[in-house]
């Protein structure tokens, strides 16, 4: 009942901020940017970096809001535009070389063993942990960092994490389990030293 | 007498990468739930997946109030 009352005040602002509403934009602005900001640095590991894909994304959005046609929640229409804000930052600065799936065994073998009870994971400012945490979703592609931080870090269903990449939901499925998998390895070798 | 196939660890440590968080209910699901009781090193894969998704859930930044401030002037919007 919430939720819908929610969407229905979000209909309105929208069609507010269409009508030039410089007010009800800002609603939609303050609404949002807090989790474009988060996902961005979650995709690019980086606060400025993380700013200016913010910033493009709100331009993008009030450029183009009069075609949002409400087929989406504004939320999932906002995470496809901050996507492409993230692909498009990682293309122009490519540098990095990414892991390659050709061997999905490999995802799988254990060469190490963590003691994972002892992972002080509840603590989120361990700035040892955060140093592992960047370091191997870095070693991903922005592809498949995308799907990962889309549907088990955000919350989307695989329909809708599948919308804003436009990938197929097996494609989709595809990516997720090999980027689950490679960042658990990951944080099982890290641990083990 | 044909033996019969029975599931791996490596099956199942697949399976978990695929299927997190989706309720499924095909024999396939059926045998990865039996062996998932059985087995106590599937079982720790499974809680290591679900422990690295949770730290990656967990590690977040705040947006700066200087960063809120630019965004609104870069939009040519007002408080």
């Amino acid at each position: 009942m919430k939720e819908n009352i929610k969407l229905i005040e979000e209909k309105e602002l929208i069609e507010k901020a269409k009508k030039g509403d410089k007010k009800a934009l800002s609603e939609i602005v303050k609404r949002y940017e807090q989790t474009i900001y988060n996902f961005s640095f979650k995709i690019c590991r980086d606060k400025n970096k993380a700013e200016q894909i913010m910033q493009e994304t709100f331009y993008s959005m009030v450029k183009s809001l009069h075609q949002f046609d409400h087929n989406s929640k504004l939320s999932t229409w906002l995470y496809r535009i901050v996507s492409n804000h993230c692909l498009m930052m990682a293309r122009k600065l490519k540098s990095r070389t990414f892991v390659s799936f050709d061997d999905d065994d490999n995802l799988f073998e254990e060469k190490f063993t963590a003691d994972w009870s002892s992972l002080p994971y509840s603590n989120t400012e361990n700035e040892e942990l955060k140093s592992i945490l960047d370091d191997a979703i870095q070693k991903l592609a922005p592809e498949y960092r995308m799907v990962f931080l889309l549907r088990d870090v955000e919350g989307l269903s695989t329909e809708e994490a599948a919308q804003v990449t436009n990938l197929s939901v097996p494609a989709l499925k595809s990516r997720l389990h090999r980027a689950r998998a490679f960042l658990r390895k990951e944080l099982n070798e890290a641990l083990s030293k | 007498m044909i033996e019969e196939k029975k599931i791996s660890c490596h099956d199942v440590m697949q399976h978990i990468c695929e299927n997190l968080g989706t309720e499924l209910d095909s024999e396939k699901c059926k045998e990865i739930k039996a062996h998932l009781e059985i087995c106590s090193h599937c079982q720790s894969y499974f809680k290591s997946v679900e422990v690295t998704i949770d730290c990656y859930r967990k590690y977040n930044v705040e947006l700066p109030p200087d960063a809120h401030k630019r965004l609104i002037d870069f939009l040519g919007l007002e408080e």
